[in-house]
């Protein structure tokens, strides 16, 4: 028989062995992950490239923060180029009582230049491609849009001073770039609209783009003009900018569920080892007969080698099915709009994600199998003269180089990828530390009980390294999946429920000297309340003690304010506040003094306009965040402030009704008004959104977790027979049994639900205390929740694999020879 | 609660056989035997004779696929499993070729799993009680991967005799243990067997072990082989 056939009758009669099950189910898990991961990725990653030159609706863009020079454009039309203007602006629009935070676009005629917008003309209607842009008095709304106003077309809304009727649904524009999950929803108008809405005052903060589109030649010749004559806070993009600022978000995005496919992978592994393991044990019998018969070591070390290639690719097909149904599954939780905007999967990936999944065969279940070459044929008249099967010597470094390899390659960063390693095994050891002493403790309490308790006690005890091992796979899945719903349902939620009643939820920025009095009288009518104005100034920072400031990432540009005492929500921690009158002194925020290396002492040169002047840093103050009053990192002394070019803005929060705003609004164009509390609402929108997408990803490591449990279950499933056996011919009937093992599943399960459960809340609490900088506490709900799901699951699957247990006959007892 | 002379166990006819791929195997044929309280009876017979199996039949591990067992004035025919595991746990006793202790319990806790599972009151002090009758009272804590075989042979006729069975079945109970150890386990089996006044069904195919049992049986294809094997009382 040559190896070939001999392994497949090895794997046709033994498909029903337990080890073999679950080496195979070890293996589709992993590839599911894999394969979800890497097809969605896959995906996004084609839709940018379909958008190739679409991403900048143009070959060249020029930036501004204020309107481009007609000069760049009479330049581009000599050139033979085509151009378009646009302009983008964040806005709040009211519609009845809604309101909501909208990416303004306002568009000249020729937009886009490259790629095409499409359009729908009701929620849920067929799209169409259309070579237009708004008329005067209309606007296009991205369906979210329209959604979060709970309207369709035809709503009027006022855009400042300018009423714009909503006919369309945008479904889709080239210029939305890698950021599609990250914008408020888009109002595309007129130019002509924006120019006369009187939203454009001055220091507005509307960003214009100057698109040019044509050949390649006079892209380039327009772009060697306008280099050199490019002012302040001018710029440039290209093709390839954009796409690598996309390509940079896809790979993040790759990059985060990356991760979490990968510990479902290593999960996976340490399943797929175990498996291996048992199973080659229970060949042990099987070569030595072969080999007693005539086998040579080569051809059996063939047959096994191909019988896990067989396995391998059967499940390589079955993960690839599974993960191609996830990543459908994260496409529709991740797409922004109605679906079919991303192209559909493709099978290429599928190449990548199977080729994992043979590596992970090789590195993690060939090595036990190949240790079967050494069995002696001896064994089959006297199984003592046969040496312990194990993995000697280097056969060991197999598993290991895999472990270490499989996340390098996958990952394609070392460095991320020793972090998540070391992550992982950090965590697992803590688990695995837990888990043991919890086991220690079980067994002292168990010295105390009765019987059956101390009969299923003692078996956790008796198998604690199959147990520490299953507890801590399932621990950390479950952790995982807990401390995203936490993230989800509470800590969000609990962070703006721990600030305080009256702090800031909206700013208005951009409020003329001369309109300061009335805006703030204007919104205190409208309800706002502990309404905070502040003067603003842009000033350069051109000297720190005589010597240019070293570090360009914050010389510069920045804003500063000027006030007659300490600002609430501030705390002077080093030196003395200055007075009223004084002059020549500044205020430093703590924060940034920590980040520039400017402290207490140091003396400031700033530059506006053609006035210079120059302050020493008299004190430093410890700011509260968190409250959202306007706050400035750099405070002058009224008398330097007053004397600089500047506008106003204000913090306030509004209860209720946003609705009242509108006045406001109207009544001053120029100023725009921000609601954070809508911008917040985006925040945990995308914050849920990618941690829905994690989850079905994790659910992965999950099911890697069980496979974890039942590989070592079925390792064990021998010796719980035979104690079954014992304790039954001893007396024991049907109810004891099932008592003992639930018992000792029911402890496994307890340990690591309080594992998993407590985990994730100290996780959750950490993230709250480091990143949010507040108390977070669970709630008694979602954790319960999460420790019943996470004690039935475990419970359950250990029920589940030990059915055959449960049905054992006392005879065997006679019959096994021990 | 021993029965002295009172009628123990009594099979009839009784038959075991089992489907297999060339039809049906007949493992045991038509066995009949009686044993009273107190009485020591040796099943002898070669490997694949059948005594395990009738063991096992005998002490109700299983169910005979043909003629009837009487256990403690039992029928064991009508009785499901869960029946006859309450049966076993207030009037059998075990003892194995491998001691079959549980190797999470201490010697102790196995001595008491056993008077715990059949309900005894007060299961601590039997269970000490029964470890000091066998010698091992300073190796009650002891794990069996602690234990000599001879220790854990000691601790498993403990374990039997601690609940003060009726009967006690003993499969090969000195099979694994060499030949000096294997004396003296013998001889604690059988001390204890004549202070209790248990009944005893040993099976072996160690002749001089068989013939320390007041009768000897042998077993030969399935069939007892008729008429009582000699036995040596000297």
């Amino acid at each position: 028989m040559n190896a070939t056939s001999l392994s497949l009758k090895l794997l046709t009669r033994q498909a029903r062995s337990g080890a073999l099950i679950m080496l195979f189910a070890g293996l589709v898990v992993a590839t599911a992950a894999l394969a979800a991961v890497s097809l969605f990725t896959d995906r996004v990653g084609r839709a940018l490239e379909r958008q190739a030159g679409e991403v900048l609706a143009a070959d060249l863009v020029v930036t501004g923060r204020e309107r481009l020079p007609e000069a760049y454009r009479d330049k581009a039309a000599e050139l033979g180029l085509d151009t378009a203007e646009i302009a983008l602006l964040s806005t709040v629009l009211f519609v009845g009582e809604e309101s909501h935070l909208v990416d303004l676009k306002a568009v000249t005629e020729g937009y886009p230049l490259r790629g095409q917008l499409k359009l729908a003309d009701r929620l849920g209607a067929a799209e169409e491609t259309l070579a237009a842009i708004p008329e005067p008095g209309t606007g296009w709304m991205a369906a979210r849009g329209l959604s979060l106003f709970e309207t369709d077309t035809g709503v009027s809304v006022d855009i400042g001073r300018r009423p714009v009727t909503v006919d369309r649904v945008l479904t889709w524009e080239p210029d939305r770039g890698g950021s599609r999950f990250m914008l408020a929803p888009r109002l595309i108008i007129h130019m002509d609209d924006l120019l006369e809405s009187e939203l454009l005052g001055p220091g507005s903060r509307v960003r214009w783009r100057l698109l040019v589109a044509g050949s390649e030649s006079a892209v380039a010749e327009f772009r060697r003009w306008v280099g050199p004559r490019l002012e302040e806070r001018q710029g440039i993009e290209t093709v390839a900018e954009a796409e690598a600022d996309t390509g940079q978000a896809l790979e993040q995005a790759r990059r985060f569920l990356g991760v979490a496919a990968l510990t479902a992978v290593i999960l996976a592994a340490a399943a797929v080892l175990l498996a291996a393991l048992r199973f080659s044990r229970s060949q042990r019998d099987l070569v030595a007969l072969l080999k007693a018969f005539g086998a040579e070591s080569r051809q059996i070390l063939l047959a096994l080698t191909l019988l896990l290639l067989w396995l391998a690719l059967t499940a390589i097909a079955l993960g690839g099915l599974l993960g191609f149904g996830a990543q459908a599954v994260i496409g529709q939780i991740l797409a922004d709009g109605p679906a079919g905007e991303l192209p559909a999967a493709r099978l290429l990936p599928l190449l990548g994600s199977g080729g994992f999944t043979l590596l992970l065969a090789g590195g993690f279940a060939l090595p036990p199998l190949v240790a079967l070459r050494t069995v002696a044929p001896m064994r089959i008249l006297n199984r003592s003269l046969d040496a312990r099967p194990g993995l000697a010597g280097g056969l060991w470094l197999l598993p290991v180089l895999g472990a270490l390899t499989i996340p390098v390659l996958q990952l394609g960063n070392l460095r991320l990828a020793m972090i998540v390693l070391g992550g992982s095994a950090a965590l697992a050891a803590v688990l695995a530390l837990a888990a043991w002493l919890a086991m220690g403790l079980s067994r002292q309490l168990s010295k105390r009980t009765r019987a059956d308790w101390r009969f299923g006690l003692a078996g956790l005890h008796r198998r604690r390294g199959q147990g520490i091992i299953q507890i801590t796979a399932l621990g950390l899945g479950l952790m995982a999946l807990l401390l995203l719903m936490i993230v989800r349902a509470e800590l969000l939620e609990q962070w703006r429920g721990s600030l305080p009643a009256d702090t800031a939820d909206h700013f208005v920025v951009n409020i003329q000297p001369d309109q300061t009095d009335a805006v703030r009288d204007a919104l205190v009518e409208a309800g706002a309340r502990n309404v905070q104005v502040r003067p603003m100034a842009t000033v350069n920072l051109i000297e720190v003690n005589g010597e240019p400031p070293p570090d360009h990432r914050w010389a510069g540009q920045v804003n500063v304010s000027w006030i007659d005492r300490l600002p609430p929500a501030n705390r002077v921690v080093e030196g003395a506040f200055f007075a009223p009158d004084a002059t020549g002194e500044i205020s430093l925020a703590q924060r940034w003094s920590e980040r520039t290396g400017i402290g207490l002492g140091d003396t400031m040169l700033f530059e506006a306009g053609s006035r210079r002047f120059e302050a020493t840093v008299t004190s430093m103050r410890e700011v509260e965040w968190e409250s959202f009053n306007v706050n400035f990192f750099i405070l002058l002394t009224p008398s330097a402030g007053d004397a600089l070019p500047h506008q106003f803005i204000a913090s306030f929060r509004m209860p209720e009704e946003a609705g009242p705003l509108r006045a406001v609004q109207q009544g001053w164009p120029n100023v725009s008004i921000i609601d954070i509390g809508a911008l917040l609402d985006r925040v945990s929108e995308i914050i849920d959104r990618v941690s829905r997408a994690a989850q079905v990803v994790f659910f992965f490591t999950l099911v890697a977790g069980v496979v974890v449990l039942l590989a070592a279950l079925e390792a064990t499933r021998d010796e719980r027979r035979q104690e079954a056996a014992l304790i039954r011919a001893l007396g024991a009937d049907d109810a004891m049994v099932r008592r003992g093992l639930l018992i000792e599943y029911g402890a496994m399960a307890f340990i690591a639900a309080v594992l998993a459960t407590g985990g994730a809340a100290i996780t959750g609490w950490l993230l709250a205390r480091e990143l949010f900088e507040f108390a977070y506490r669970p709630s008694a709900l979602l954790l319960t929740t999460g420790f019943l799901a996470s004690f039935v699951l475990v419970i359950g699957s250990g029920w589940l694999g030990n059915r055959s247990v449960l049905r054992t006959s006392p005879i065997r007892i006679l019959r096994a020879g021990g | 609660m021993t029965q002295s002379g009172k009628e123990i166990l009594s099979a009839r006819q009784v038959g075991f056989s089992v489907d297999a791929p060339g039809g049906r195997l007949d493992i045991l044929k038509d066995i009949s035997l009686d044993l009273n309280g107190g009485e020591t009876l040796a099943i002898v017979g070669a490997s694949g004779s059948g005594k395990t199996t009738l063991l096992g039949l005998l002490a109700g591990l299983d169910r005979p696929t043909s003629g009837d067992i009487r256990l403690i004035g039992t029928e064991l025919k009508p009785l499901d499993e869960n029946a006859r595991a309450r049966l076993r746990k207030r009037h059998v006793g075990f003892v194995f070729q491998s001691f079959h202790l549980l190797p999470s319990l201490t010697a102790l806790e196995n001595v008491m799993l056993a008077l715990e599972i059949a309900g005894f009151e007060a299961p601590r002090k039997r269970a000490l009680d029964a470890l000091d009758q066998v010698g091992l009272s300073h190796r009650l804590e002891h794990y069996p991967r602690q234990l000599s075989g001879g220790e854990q042979q000691r601790v498993a006729i403990a374990r039997a005799f601690a609940g003060e069975p009726e009967i006690l079945f003993a499969d090969e109970p000195t099979g694994n243990l060499d030949q000096r150890t294997g004396e003296s386990v013998a001889d604690l089996l059988f001390e204890l067997n004549e202070r209790h006044g248990t009944a005893l069904v040993l099976v072996t195919h160690d002749m001089r072990l068989a013939r320390r049992c007041g009768r000897v049986e042998e077993i030969e294809d399935g069939m007892l082989a008729g008429g009582e094997v000699a036995v040596d009382h000297a």
